[in-house]
């Protein structure tokens, strides 16, 4: 019967709403001629306690933001701190190869005002700081020294080039492929930075979500791998794609050679094929593939194909 | 397919990279432009590979998703009960289904009120999933404050291991589950205190009904069961006699619960509404317990009542109804006992339980109850002390508006009300024992 019912656990649940949500009616006209003061003001303990993530945040960890401050590093997030490391390390001296000061706003200014010396000065300080605050963005996983240090690299490649690659030292190989290669081999190396200290960032708000409970996480281990996987084939297939569209300027002299070999050549001479219009007109090809393999939903039908194999 | 805030600006980077290489005739621009649009590229070619897909309960919901072509993600959930009182846990187990040969990183969120505590496990889980593997997630809630509530729907997300593109899905699976109000067991109390019971006990009417004690003989009407048939009196008068009872229960006892907005003032677990509903649950309980008829009455922007009877489905009518009072309106007293009054027995006992607040026709509502001679029990609740003890109240503007109310307690008193000021501290035990010991 009705006895038999029985209610549970400690009485008082008002522990629960603590800095929640507080409602309140609206207030009677007694109350209110009751009071002292008039104040509009929406009570502090009204307003509930939602941590709205920052545009770093949000850029940095994706839809799980942590509440909190970072926990130690756990063994992946070590791991990424010292492949960031290496990397940021071996961009740093590539950007320092590749990229000459001529050209360079700097530069200019150095110039115009007389003291050239000083447009090198900057140049080095500006490396010298987006390697600097990245490394201490890195094991300190601090976002916005990370912001600083993506910065500081981009700026330093801002500068006025002529149509042919141009190095920032002359020991470095002169043949057409070697330097495109070493350009794409640059231009991964910045990606991957980018991608690695982001993954910092994100998998220590991961890691922090479960050992705070925010999260649980089923098959870490398969998860994290399949990040190592893609981290080891993105940049390949990136590259692969980049320098299709960097030789441009050799596949449609090969292409058109099959049928004319005069204009072949003609072709290979073109200074408007080798310089960075080629590569923009090979951007386009490149990429009109891609779109007409998006056009015709060829990831969905792939996807389609492997879902139904049994 | 859904872009992240880094894939949007690695897109916005890359053109403005590319831009500015052709500008500047600058290669190595351009360079890191074409590659962080291939790695883009590649990375959404990926993405939209993992899409899913979703089937739940509600069919409706499930047709609305026919056009996706992935139908491979299914949920379904189970709770251990639909019902439970304040303070009460609920097991929940969602089980996550991968109908598809492809292995899946899934982030999977089961929605639960916001009001809800998760006390053990998770609701928001990261998991890889097999191909035509099958997981449970298991988590436990907390249900503070009653109510209907609802968890669900699941939310999927499946994304790139870069986190720059996602496909999310919400699958439209809904549990359905009541919080009671939390009772308090008030017949021991009651025992111990200075005055026994609030009311007599289970005090007969004299009316003929089904009961155990005689009322009186009749003379037999076809249909009346022949356990009834008093044989003696037939032996002795000739005629066929049957044995009358009288009714066991007591006049019906109502319940009213003022659930006008002005109830809801103060925090959302420490109000007026919250401790009268709990009030009511224990009071019907306990009434219901000794076989008594009890109904209740709630009113708000609208009046609300469950009818008088017996009985533990009684108890759960009431409790429902309770569990779903909401602070709305502003109702006078005087229109809801207006509206009753001629539905309910002379001398029956009412129980108004109200934060006396804002409705200037208390007074005159408990004078014409008294005077058609029922006997008015008033606990309230003082929202008074539940704003002051949030700090929303300064000490003079309190003891102004207590002053008030303790005027108006001692006229209602005067009118042969029993009144009892509940502050919040006080168990309902104390506070019944309070307003009929005075």
């Amino acid at each position: 019967m009705a006895e038999d019912i029985k209610t549970e656990g400690s009485s008082d649940t008002s522990h629960l709403y603590d800095g929640k949500t507080i409602r309140s009616s609206a207030p009677s006209r007694k109350k209110a001629a009751g009071r002292l003061k008039s104040s509009t003001d929406i009570p502090k303990d009204a307003i509930p306690e939602i941590h709205v993530p920052s545009w770093i945040e949000s850029f940095f960890g994706g839809p799980i933001v942590s509440s909190m401050k970072f926990l130690p590093a756990n063994n992946t997030v070590s791991t990424l701190q010292m492949a960031s490391a290496g990397i940021l390390l071996l961009l740093s001296f590539l950007t320092y190869i590749i990229t000459p000061v001529s050209g360079t706003a700097w530069f200019s200014i150095a110039n115009l005002i007389g003291i050239p010396i000083i447009a090198g000065i900057f140049h080095l300080l500006i490396l010298a700081a987006g390697a600097i605050g990245g490394m201490y963005g890195i094991f300190q996983r601090d976002q916005r020294a990370l912001l600083v240090s993506y910065v500081m690299l981009l700026l330093i490649t801002l500068r006025f080039a002529g149509s042919k690659v141009e190095f920032g030292l002359n020991l470095l190989p002169e043949n057409e492929i070697a330097q495109k290669f070493l350009l794409i081999l640059y231009a991964l190396f910045l990606v991957m930075y980018f991608e690695l200290t982001s993954g910092i960032i994100r998998f220590s708000m991961l890691d922090t979500s479960i050992r705070t409970g925010e999260v649980y996480v089923m098959g870490e281990g398969k998860i994290i791998s399949q990040y190592h996987r893609s981290i080891g084939i993105t940049p390949i297939i990136a590259g692969a794609v980049a320098l299709l569209t960097l030789l441009i300027n050799r596949i449609i002299p090969a292409l058109v050679g099959i049928f004319d070999e005069v204009a072949a050549s003609r072709l290979e001479e073109s200074v408007e094929l080798t310089s960075v219009y080629g590569v923009a007109l090979g951007t386009a090809i490149v990429f009109t593939v891609i779109a007409t393999a998006f056009a015709v939903n060829l990831p969905m039908r792939i996807q389609n194909m492997r879902e139904g194999q049994e | 397919m859904a872009w992240s805030r880094k894939s949007a600006m690695f897109a916005a980077l890359a053109i403005a990279l590319y831009l500015l290489g052709l500008v500047l005739r600058n290669q190595q621009l351009v360079t890191v432009a074409v590659v962080l649009l291939s790695f883009l590229t590649y990375a959404a070619f990926r993405t939209t590979h993992a899409d899913v897909a979703s089937s739940g309960r509600r069919i409706e919901d499930a047709e609305s998703d026919v056009g996706i072509q992935l139908q491979s993600i299914v949920a379904m959930r189970k709770l251990s009960s639909a019902r439970v009182f304040e303070d009460g846990e609920i097991d929940v187990v969602l089980r996550i289904q991968n109908r598809s040969t492809l292995s899946k990183v899934l982030e999977v969120r089961d929605r639960v009120p916001e009001v809800m505590r998760i006390k053990k496990g998770a609701n928001y889980v990261l998991m890889e999933l097999g191909g035509r593997k099958e997981t449970e997630i298991s988590y436990t809630i907390e249900a503070p404050l009653r109510g209907f509530y609802t968890i669900g729907p699941v939310c999927v997300r499946v994304q790139d291991a870069f986190g720059l593109f996602h496909n999310e899905r919400e699958i439209h699976l809904y549990d359905d589950f009541l919080v009671f109000p939390k009772m308090e067991d008030i017949k021991d109390a009651l025992i111990k205190s200075r005055v026994p019971k609030i009311f007599t006990g289970a005090v007969n009417i004299r009316n003929p009904g089904e009961g155990s004690n005689f009322y009186n003989l009749r003379e037999y009407i076809p249909g009346d069961p022949m356990k009834k048939m008093n044989w003696k009196a037939w032996a002795r008068s000739g005629k066929m006699m049957v044995n009358e009872y009288e009714r066991d229960a007591v006049s019906d006892i109502i319940l009213i619960i003022d659930s006008r907005s002005v109830s809801e003032t103060g925090p959302v677990s420490r109000n007026s509404l919250v401790y009268s509903t709990r009030a009511a649950a224990s009071l019907a309980q306990y009434f219901l317990s000794r076989r008594d008829s009890v109904g209740l009455v709630t009113y708000g922007d609208e009046i609300v009542s469950v009818d008088r009877d017996t009985g533990k489905k009684q108890l759960y009518v009431i409790l429902t109804k309770l569990a779903g009072a909401m602070a709305k309106g502003n109702t006078p007293l005087k229109v809801v006992t207006n509206r009753i009054l001629p539905h309910i027995n002379r001398g029956s006992p009412i129980i108004i339980m109200s934060p006396l607040e804002d409705d200037p026709t208390i007074i005159d509502a408990i004078r014409d109850l008294r005077a058609r001679n029922f006997d008015v029990t008033v606990l309230s609740p003082s929202s008074l002390e539940f704003e002051f003890d949030a700090r929303r109240l300064d000490r003079t503007g309190y003891e102004v508006l207590k002053t008030e109310r303790d005027i108006l307690i001692s006229e209602l008193r005067g009118l042969g009300a029993n009144v009892m000021d509940w502050e919040p501290g006080m168990m309902l035990s104390t506070a019944l024992a309070g307003a009929r010991g005075f």
